[in-house]
């Protein structure tokens, strides 16, 4: 079940435009939060370029439903949640206005938003985590369903096969996709793949696999919006692949040295951002000024957020918190704390 | 009340929470139609049926993975990992997600989970492996280990109402070599206290899973030699039961403590070391460790039984411990 690589596919093209619009806005939003984490901080982790996959996985699922991000451009996921982006800014420095009240790398917030966040910095083990989350789902026989992003490189661990296997024979609602920047940390995929498609993998656990541009926001939605559906209907999983390419070093502060200049600028000249904003222009649903408009919208919101976020001191002392280890078993159990917020783009 | 092996009574705390919560499910290798791994769930698939008690593929991490991912979602699983020695394919969904989800969300997250596997010498020649004290190690962890069908019972049931992580060791000896009457009604037990399962004034006995048995076997062999031994059974290595130990060894100012897991770097470590802070001007002599010689686990019998530490070894123990 391969889609056609490359523009003008037409994947997509019978998304309504409020989505297309709001994909677009979904894009602006990781790109200015991730790159001014990355400015604040030299171990964030760069998503540039790889917009079109965050916000086409995450975009348009229902509240209800969980979400499982990547650890690059986490944060769009939480925006669409309702996250404080200042205490989003904060997290990504350890200060204490984050979410993680300096805990945890940056990449959590309230439970109630329904994601599963980063606690630890290996790769695969929130595969099962979400995978999990679909068990919860359909066990209570609900139709809620889980999207799971993650690397091309975290395709190599053995919980993402025990984690799609497992999805498969017991049909749970999740959509898997994988965030294919062609890098794992330096090592390019060509060097640790021995496939020229992750989707063929999907095979294996006798679930649908197929590969998409990912520097094509509307392919991208088009494919997990079937998923999504399929995964709601009591289908089973699927795996997307949607290949694109990490434009930034693996952090900030990377100094790369490891891939061809000319390589990575004609990756630059694939942006999804620019791509999607010509579409929509080309296709009237926006003019020029709707997009500076959206792009000057989404800029001061990210400004105020680093101004606050900066100002707030670091975590405190208090925030160790050396008793909050466990959760009180006089309390019972809640799994879902805390607060959501407005969801951004709502 | 009801006679009920070790097996049985784990069982039955199961059952217990099976009937009263439709949160709470199992999933494991052959648990349903095969009744359990040495009977470990027998009778719960006629019961519950296949949404309750879930076949699993060989995927031990992914079988966590899901646990954890379904806690967060509300659900209260049970996982059975078949033998301890198949926990190191797990141990990064452990010790990464569950141990650190609900201090590292600063409280958001509870991961209600048990992970419940057997381990130390019984009816096989396979699998023994006794890793408990890995887990104590990490924070965020809660580590059980009865000794007793009614402790089986009872922790079992408390392990599935917390609403932190629980890694439930179940001693493969015990499962069908101790008996007793257990009261199925109770269902307020709580986690992390140690328990005194014989009073003796002269030394101290620490003890976990089996071990209990073979000091308490020792206790009445030095009995008849006028040392009286009090055997501490520690239940949970996680919370750790200083307290009640530190009581127990004021009073009798000798420690020995004994497990089957290696002694280098066991729970015995951790306990002596503790105590002999926590008591050394209380200490009449070192304490001393029982524990199993630092080399992999033989399979013939001759070498098991010189492996794994009998009641010889407690009573050469206790005897040095008396001796200063």
């Amino acid at each position: 079940m391969s889609r056609p690589n490359g523009p003008g596919t037409g994947e997509g093209a019978d998304l309504d435009p409020s989505v297309r619009i709001g994909l677009l806005k979904a894009m602006m939003l990781s790109r200015t939060l991730e790159r001014a984490c990355c400015e604040l901080n030299p171990r964030w982790f760069p998503a540039e370029g790889e917009e079109g996959v965050i916000a086409g996985a995450f975009f348009g699922l229902r509240d209800d439903d969980t979400m499982a991000p990547h650890y690059r451009g986490p944060f769009l996921a939480y925006a669409l949640r309702g996250a404080d982006l200042s205490r989003l800014v904060g997290q990504a420095l350890g200060k204490a206005n984050g979410y993680a009240r300096g805990r945890a790398l940056g990449f959590t917030g309230p439970a109630a938003m329904g994601i599963v966040p980063w606690v630890a910095g290996d790769l695969g083990t929130t595969i099962g985590v979400a995978t999990g989350c679909a068990l919860g789902f359909s066990y209570e026989g609900s139709d809620r369903v889980t999207v799971c992003s993650f690397g091309d490189g975290t395709t190599n661990r053995g919980d993402f096969h025990e984690a799609l296997n497992l999805a498969s024979v017991w049909k749970l609602p999740i959509v898997y996709v994988c965030q294919h920047n062609q890098y794992s940390i330096s090592l390019h995929a060509s060097e640790v793949l021995p496939i020229e498609q992750i989707s063929v993998r999907a095979s294996g656990y006798g679930m649908p696999g197929l590969t998409v541009d990912g520097n094509d926001v509307f392919a991208v939605h088009s494919a997990v919006r079937d998923a999504v559906a399929r995964a709601r209907s009591g289908e089973g999983p699927t795996l997307i692949e949607a290949r694109t390419y990490r434009l930034g070093g693996h952090w900030a502060s990377d100094p790369g040295g490891y891939r061809l200049p000319e390589v990575q600028d004609a990756w630059r000249d694939k942006d999804p951002i620019p791509r999607a904003v010509s579409e929509l222009v080309t296709s009237g649903d926006l003019t020029q000024h709707d997009v500076d408009s959206m792009w000057d919208e989404v800029r001061q919101a990210v400004d105020a957020a680093v101004t606050v976020a900066k100002a707030c001191p670091d975590a405190r002392l208090e925030d160790i918190g050396a008793n909050e280890v466990f959760a009180d078993v006089s309390e019972g159990m809640s799994a879902l704390r805390g607060e959501r917020g407005e969801p951004w783009l709502a | 009340m009801a006679r009920l092996s070790f097996a049985e009574a784990l069982v039955e705390g199961m059952r217990h929470e099976l009937r009263t919560d439709d949160r709470v499910f199992l999933m494991g290798q052959d648990i349903g139609k095969m009744g359990g791994v040495m009977g470990g769930s027998r009778g719960l698939i006629e019961e519950f049926g296949p949404r309750r008690i879930r076949e699993t593929p060989i995927s031990e991490s992914a079988m966590v993975g899901a646990a954890i991912g379904s806690a967060m979602v509300g659900k209260r699983p049970i996982v059975e990992i078949s033998f301890g020695e198949f926990l190191p394919t797990c141990m990064s969904q452990i010790v990464l997600q569950a141990a650190n989800l609900h201090y590292m969300t600063a409280g958001a997250i509870d991961v209600s989970i048990v992970v419940r596997t057997r381990i130390g010498d019984g009816p096989y020649r396979g699998h023994p492996q006794c890793y408990e004290s890995w887990f104590a190690h990490v924070p965020g962890l809660k580590v059980v280990m009865p000794s007793t069908p009614t402790d089986a019972r009872n922790l079992m049931i408390a392990a599935i109402r917390d609403p932190n992580p629980v890694i439930f060791f179940e001693h493969m000896w015990l499962y069908h070599g101790v008996r007793e009457e257990v009261d199925n009604s109770p269902t307020g037990a709580s986690l992390g206290k140690a328990a005194i399962r014989r009073a003796g004034r002269h030394v101290t006995v620490v003890s976990t899973g089996w071990m209990v048995h073979k000091a308490l076997e020792a206790a009445e062999t030095l009995a008849v030699e006028g040392i009286d031994v009090e055997v501490v059974d520690l239940v949970s290595l996680a919370p750790l039961d200083i307290d009640t130990i530190a009581s127990s060894v004021r009073r009798t100012s000798r420690i020995v403590v004994a497990h089957e897991a290696w002694k280098v770097g066991g729970i015995g470590a951790e306990i002596t070391a503790a105590i002999t802070e926590a008591c050394f001007f209380d200490l009449e002599a070192p304490p001393v460790r029982v524990g199993a010689p630092h080399h992999p686990l033989p399979m013939a019998k001759p070498l098991r039984d010189a492996f794994v530490p009998d009641v010889n070894d407690l009573l050469r123990a206790i005897r040095q411990a008396m001796a200063t």
